[in-house]
């Protein structure tokens, strides 16, 4: 489920069969201009793979709305935000919080995150036509969506 | 004058004369709103039910469930977007082609054929463990409580197109 007030509806009224919740953080800059692209070839990725999900598993998982962050700011500061985030989430309560990213960065923060994280690799997307992108994407997200599955 | 010739009088001319032009008018004014409310009737289908080209020959179905996916246009007011569409096509055992939505009809979230390996030959849920026969059916005991909807379809030119969503609730 999304965050829109037709699917909130429906949380509402089924609130015990959903016990997941997906936070897609996505970074942002503008300082570093030769990884431009790289940093919104992550924001896309992001999005395609985080409605992807949602639309697999929609009867289990809220998707929150995306979380953004600086991509060369203050990790430290994130952490604490983010967890704060998790917390409002699982006090709802949500058994499992996700937070799906495709910036490594956040691996070495993994251990101060309240949430399980989700990091994907991210590819290169240019140049690939667009039937052959959507193959690629549904195979990796079958992947997560069983990865998901474990916790369950 | 005689009274056979006096059946219509000045005034009651003028009187029918005015009405006609003003009938006209009136009529003339009314054509455009009466159109316009009456428009979705006349309109043939909209496009989600249009039939659609899914990109999978005749051919290749087979008896066990094959997944295709496509995108259709939708126009809401002013909002157009290309939602995807998914469906489990087969044969069955008179030959006849299938196509069930993969929407599980509990919460929403999408089923595969054998998604679960303790569940041979059978539609599974993901999220609540739902279950559905072949023909989509929902087995009893699980949380869905309606089958799978399925999708009208036709074959043109050995290829398959599918059409309009029908539900089966209370089916």
């Amino acid at each position: 489920m999304q965050w829109t007030s037709m699917d909130m509806e429906k949380y509402l009224s089924a609130k015990e069969y959903i016990d997941t919740a997906i936070i897609p953080i996505i970074p942002f800059q503008l300082s570093h201009e030769t990884t431009i692209g790289k940093s919104t070839s992550k924001r896309e990725l992001v999005s395609i793979f985080a409605t992807e999900i949602e639309s697999e598993l929609s009867g289990r998982t809220l998707l929150v709305p995306n979380y953004y962050y600086l991509e060369f700011g203050d990790k430290e500061e994130e952490v604490k935000r983010l967890n704060a985030w998790t917390k409002e989430i699982q006090s709802q309560p949500f058994k499992h919080v996700f937070v799906l990213t495709f910036d490594s960065i956040w691996k070495r923060y993994e251990k101060d995150l309240d949430a399980n994280l989700l990091w994907l690799p991210g590819f290169q997307t240019e140049g690939v036509n667009p039937q052959e992108m959507m193959n690629i994407i549904r195979g990796q997200v079958s992947d997560v969506v069983e990865l998901m599955r474990s916790y369950w | 004058m005689s009274e056979e010739k006096q059946q219509v009088s000045r005034r009651q001319f003028l009187n029918y004369s005015l009405m006609g032009v003003g009938g006209f008018m009136a009529a003339g004014l009314l054509v455009s709103p009466i159109r316009m409310a009456i428009d979705p009737v006349l309109k043939k289908t909209s496009s989600a039910g249009e039939f659609v080209n899914v990109g999978l020959a005749v051919e290749d179905i087979t008896t066990t469930p094959q997944r295709v996916d496509w995108q259709i246009d939708q126009v809401d007011g002013w909002y157009e977007s290309k939602p995807g569409r998914s469906a489990w096509v087969y044969k069955n055992e008179k030959g006849d082609i299938v196509a069930l939505s993969p929407v599980c009809t509990h919460l929403g979230c999408v089923v595969s054929w054998e998604g679960s390996d303790k569940h041979q030959n059978e539609f599974f849920c993901p999220c609540h463990d739902g279950r559905y026969t072949k023909d989509g059916v929902n087995i009893p005991g699980t949380p869905p409580l309606a089958p799978l909807s399925v999708y009208e379809h036709k074959v043109e030119n050995g290829m398959l197109f599918l059409g309009k969503e029908i539900s089966r609730k209370g089916a």
